[in-house]
């Protein structure tokens, strides 16, 4: 790992000759660094709503240091510098020096704490190690939102460049790319995809189906992060089987100039965030679609869920994420699960993004104990879970892959030992890619897939092959 | 000296007593007016309920015990609950409170009191031993730390050898003055030092509010800082 490299004294003023982060920079931050930075700190001041919030936490920042042990990156890291309220006072130091009076005042008449160009460095480092779990949130007296915090010093290292390059071109293409959509998957591509899916589907399931595209006045559009169409075509299917065994095939469709549900904004700009928020919506105002049905993905559906009203107002489309929509239909009878099929012990990873704040965690848990008799629990769960180590965007910086697997991912590994499963159930993009690689890094007996792979195996489908047919044929079972 | 302490439990109390009310007015009122600006479709989706009910989970932390920091937060608890009930209801400062404010509070017993003041005496020297000695707590902590929890000690320790003057190795005038100007001290700084978490607490955690981004807010800084040619 390249992060060693990067200075740590403080006292001296020393820039280092080349500067080093832990991931890849598109462009290498020129001079004035420093200067650079305040001033992107400043417009964001003059055009956003954080001065508040940073105000109320600069004053009352205690520093009693309880959010150490929630932090599963400080707690398999030990270093000092991983400490949420440490990470956060980086930039409310900056903040309360050059931007209010008391940093003014105080600043004449003691040594005055200053910006440096290491300190960039530092948070450049520090603020990328972080997932943005905000599992250090529940942790705070105060309820600090470290996670906030962290993405708000992002967003303005964002501004003068720092910015891991996975995620800038990942979203350069997104939005100003041909094929819109982070994964650079063509229309074609995703026609073939289709084709390939429907295929395997009559071949496994036994019925003929095909992908509804770019229908227009449906009630749900479907977006999932596109690198599922490439990855996961398990998942596809088990949410294509729901909507068909449901009897909702005619009610959905897919989107042909937009099907990305991927937003990087979320984690580092408030920019692209709204940005790819505006397409998405866009997309689904083209189709007269009435809801946004958003596939196994934790980070496009806070995304989609929190902020299309917070740009779009009240009254752009409803946000649903998938597991809400098979709970209903299974609440309402509508499909069945076979509880013979999966006799595997089976473990649920809450996705931060959709458990922290309680939105979902009980939906695919009841839908798990309906057809899985075999469920446990990791501890802990839900709201209070720990992260994959790889949310925040870090998993898709390739070279930061050690330390997600050496730090990041630590604790989660030896909570899915500690379950003794044999299956874990993530129903994340990001999770899921995270889970797989740390699954195999630290040799654990198990297979991660998502919530609607196991559905697929398990849902009765009408006019179809029985799930117990289809277990005896199938080559491979996990 | 006498003429000292009745100048400390006179005029100064009064000022000193009004710049903590006003400075901590000062940030309520900046915080709702900035919540007013923001107000409108952005402030209807918060869960005003989620955020009343976790505030008050923190009255009795119980729950929040986490393995790491159990010592850390019972210690914690113990010392803000004798932080808040001894100056309000120990019989002499209700007398205090009675000439000023003309309220009549209900007084804590005197054994009570003596317990939670060396509770919150014991409890602090606790949480400073833990700043100095753990680097996890010294990593964020900076002078001023130090310094406004000693200032929290002061005007109880103070405060108790004047109540037990027998047992006291100075003279009860010096740890009178002491204990008044000690907690005027600590009037003044609370408005302006991270003691006003005493009201700002609750605008703390209200993220979810701040998580309502504005917008336009983006293209807006992007122009500004890129001009025209906006680069994504």
């Amino acid at each position: 790992m390249e992060t060693a490299t990067v200075p740590r004294v403080r006292d001296q003023r020393m820039t280092p000759p080349t500067r080093v982060f832990p991931y890849h920079v598109l462009e290498r931050p020129g001079e004035k660094l420093v200067d650079r930075f305040l001033e992107a700190f400043a417009w964001v001041l003059e055009y956003t709503d954080y001065k508040p919030l940073l105000d109320s936490y600069c004053r009352s920042t205690a520093k009693c240091n309880r959010c150490a042990v929630a932090c599963p990156v400080l707690l398999a890291s030990g270093d000092p510098r991983d400490i949420p309220c440490y990470r956060t006072n980086l930039l409310l130091d900056t903040y309360r020096r050059y931007f209010t009076l008391d940093g003014w005042v105080s600043s004449r008449l003691s040594t005055p704490f200053e910006l440096t160009e290491d300190l960039i460095d530092e948070m450049g480092e520090v603020f990328y190690r972080c997932t943005v779990c905000r599992r250090c949130t529940q942790s705070c007296p105060l309820g600090f939102d470290h996670g906030l915090v962290t993405r708000l010093g992002r967003y303005i290292l964002s501004l003068i460049g720092i910015v891991p390059k996975a995620l800038q071109v990942s979203v350069q293409e997104q939005l100003h790319g041909e094929t819109h959509n982070t994964s650079k998957v063509p229309r074609a591509g995703l026609l073939d995809v289709l084709d390939f899916l429907s295929e395997e589907m009559e071949e496994g399931l036994g019925v003929k189906l095909e992908f509804p595209t770019d229908k227009v006045g449906r009630d749900y559009v479907f977006f999932c992060a596109v690198s599922d169409y490439l990855m996961e075509p398990d998942t596809l299917m088990g949410n294509a089987a729901v909507l068909y065994a449901a009897g909702d095939w005619d009610r959905w469709t897919i989107g042909l100039c937009n099907y990305d549900g991927i937003n990087y904004g979320l984690f580092y700009s408030d920019w692209h965030l709204e940005n790819i928020i505006k397409q998405l919506v866009s997309e689904v105002t083209r189709l007269e679609g009435k809801n946004i049905l958003i596939g196994e993905c934790g980070h496009a559906s806070r995304a989609a869920h929190d902020f299309i009203p917070t740009f779009m107002g009240r009254d752009a489309p409803p946000v649903y994420n998938f597991m809400e929509y098979t709970l209903d239909c299974l609440r309402r009878g509508k499909i069945r699960l076979d509880p013979g099929i999966v006799t595997e012990r089976v473990t649920y990873h809450d996705p931060c993004n959709i458990a922290r704040s309680g939105w979902i965690v009980e939906q695919p848990r009841e839908i798990l104990r309906s057809f899985v008799p075999n469920f446990v629990d990791m501890v802990p769960k839900g709201a209070q879970n720990f992260c994959c180590g790889g949310g925040g965007g870090l998993v898709s910086i390739d070279e930061m892959h050690e330390y997600r697997m050496e730090i990041a991912g630590k604790i989660k590994a030896e909570q899915i030992e500690a379950t003794g499963a044999e299956i874990v159930v993530a129903p994340c993009a990001n999770c899921k890619k995270q889970l797989k690689e740390l699954v195999e890094y630290h040799h654990l007996p198990c297979t991660v897939m998502g919530l609607h792979d196991l559905i697929l195996k398990a849902i009765e489908i009408p006019g179809g092959k029985s799930p117990a047919e289809r277990k005896e044929a199938a080559v491979s079972w996990v | 000296m006498n003429a000292w302490i009745d100048f400390a439990r006179g005029p100064l109390f009064a000022i000193t007593f009004l710049i903590m009310i006003l400075g901590l007015g000062r940030q309520v009122v900046l915080q709702f007016y900035f919540l007013s600006v923001k107000k409108g479709r952005r402030l209807r989706g918060v869960a005003w309920k989620n955020v009343a009910r976790e505030t008050l989970s923190w009255a009795i932390p119980v729950r929040h015990m986490e393995p790491g920091n159990s010592v850390f937060t019972a210690a914690s608890f113990l010392m803000h609950i004798g932080i808040i009930l001894v100056p309000l209801f120990l019989l002499d400062h209700i007398v205090l409170w009675e000439g000023f404010l003309g309220v009549s509070l209900p007084a804590l017993g005197r054994g009570t009191a003596d317990v939670l003041t060396l509770l919150t005496i014991g409890c602090s020297l606790l949480l400073l031993f833990l700043r100095v000695f753990f680097t996890r707590h010294r990593m964020v902590s900076r002078p001023m730390d130090y310094v406004l929890l000693m200032a929290v000690i002061l005007p109880f320790v103070s405060g108790y050898l004047a109540v037990h003057p027998r047992g006291s190795p100075f003279p009860w005038e010096a740890m009178m003055l002491t204990h008044l100007l000690s907690a005027e001290l600590l009037f003044v700084l609370v408005p302006f030092t991270k003691l006003a978490h005493v009201v700002l607490f609750f605008f703390d955690r209200i993220s979810a509010v701040h998580w309502q981004l504005r917008p336009g807010a983006g293209d807006k800084i992007a122009e500004a800082l890129y001009g025209e040619e906006v680069k994504i």
